[in-house]
């Protein structure tokens, strides 16, 4: 199982603030693919957190049980 | 006034001691944003006794600025942010020299003002002025220390500490959108809770004790009271030198034409111009003319065949800041006549109501 977060406009696109994905030993591409999909964040960007840690190349990254997915996009009110 | 009494409550506190109060003294802080994050960083470091401290900021208080922007009082809509809020810190502590500067910040001003202070605050509402302090601060290489809002959520980092991780490092993407208050609304207490942990952020590094928010950002929901860091690396990849600067900011400013409320209501009727709303189906209010048409924001690029690239074309989102963005995307695409309509659909909406009532 593998959680993930979701914050700030993305939070708005899934409704939801984190939900649990039953799939172990599958790369963080994969599983980003299947969230555009499901939700359609198109241009929304955002940076990607492994277990508290942003990863800065997402495309060759293999995600374990139990790890904590969280998407982050900037925010910009002041 | 003795120093000493006015400080005594934090000289006491080992952390500070008289040392440490003169540091204080000593050190200046350019805030960026007179509005809601300035408006709570601004008091809390005056009070403290910081020597020095700038706000930028060209903007007017507006009434509904009043919910979240609290030093500002309803008395003063229509005045100078900067100046109401020098005035307010002179009653607070007239220890504290504050440069009230009147600007708004651009690739032409921004090293020089940045040069003169150690520590900047970034209190200011929308994402590209984010990445132009980024870089000024890489160049003059000064601490840029961030907040910002979504809604309920609200984020912390320090950028460029003694060399370390830097706003493009955590966002690469400068072509990333993300609403402002204005957008998506806000509540005072958001904006207070940020803007009072960027002012601890300055205090700590004048201070040089505890641990600054260096290489972490720092996320928080005021809903559920969670808040979480997240650790972020710095990224070798990106140079930012003088040249640089001169030629990414000094173009970008003049090109985007804007063109006022008022004067674009005469076009209502004009059938060979159209007006392009970008933002998105669910935001209000709702302005729809005979010649215009949606698309927002985030779909502009793909959508942009459903355009002509040689009619005149007004953009308007909410308040004008995606608008610009619009036309940027549009002048790219060789378009030849298109303009972003300052104070967007808000500003509209206020003249059409008062013609409905006239």
């Amino acid at each position: 199982m593998i959680e993930v977060k979701y914050f700030g406009a993305v939070a708005e696109k899934t409704q939801c603030t984190f939900e649990n994905v039953v799939s172990s030993n599958i790369s963080l591409k994969d599983l980003l693919q299947d969230l555009e999909e499901k939700y359609r964040f198109e241009s929304l960007t955002f940076s990607v957190a492994v277990n508290q840690k942003i990863v800065s190349k997402t495309t060759d990254y293999n995600l374990k049980t139990s790890d904590i997915v969280a998407l982050l996009p900037p925010f910009a009110g002041g | 006034m003795n120093a000493s009494s006015r400080y005594n409550r934090q000289i006491i506190l080992p952390e500070i001691g008289e040392t440490g109060q003169y540091k204080l003294l000593k050190s200046k802080v350019l805030i960026i944003g007179a509005g809601g994050l300035g408006a709570a960083i601004l008091p809390y470091l005056a009070a403290a006794g910081v020597g020095e401290i700038g706000i930028v900021d060209d903007d007017v208080i507006e009434v509904s600025n009043l919910q979240r922007q609290v030093i500002y009082k309803s008395s003063s809509v229509g005045k100078y942010k900067v100046e109401e809020a020098k005035a307010m810190i002179s009653e607070l502590n007239p220890d504290v020299k504050v440069n009230a500067i009147a600007e708004k910040l651009s690739g032409n001003n921004a090293i020089a003002l940045f040069e003169k202070y150690d520590i900047i605050v970034d209190a200011t509402d929308n994402l590209q002025i984010k990445y132009l302090i980024n870089d000024a601060c890489l160049i003059t290489n000064k601490p840029m220390v961030y907040g910002s809002i979504f809604r309920f959520q609200g984020q912390v980092s320090v950028f460029n500490y003694e060399n370390g991780p830097t706003y493009r490092c955590l966002y690469p993407d400068e072509n990333s959108f993300s609403a402002n208050c204005t957008d998506a609304g806000v509540i005072g207490i958001s904006v207070g809770i940020i803007g009072m942990l960027q002012a601890n952020e300055v205090i700590k590094m004048i201070l040089e004790t505890g641990e600054v928010l260096s290489g972490k950002i720092l996320v928080y929901n005021i809903l559920n009271n969670e808040q979480q860091k997240y650790d972020f690396e710095k990224n070798n990849s990106f140079v930012m030198d003088r040249n640089t600067f001169e030629e990414k900011y000094s173009q970008k400013e003049n090109l985007v034409e804007d063109i006022s409320a008022e004067a674009v209501l005469d076009q209502i009727d004009n059938q060979e111009a159209l007006f392009l709303d970008v933002r998105n189906e669910d935001e209000l209010p709702k302005i729809t003319f005979k010649n215009s048409i949606q698309i927002p924001l985030m779909n502009l690029e793909n959508e942009i065949e459903k355009l002509d690239s040689k009619q005149a074309i007004y953009v308007f989102c909410q308040s004008g800041i995606r608008s610009k963005m619009a036309v940027e995307l549009l002048l790219r695409n060789q378009f030849q006549n298109v303009k972003s309509i300052s104070g967007g659909a808000l500003a509209m909406k206020e003249l059409l109501t008062k013609e409905i009532k006239i």
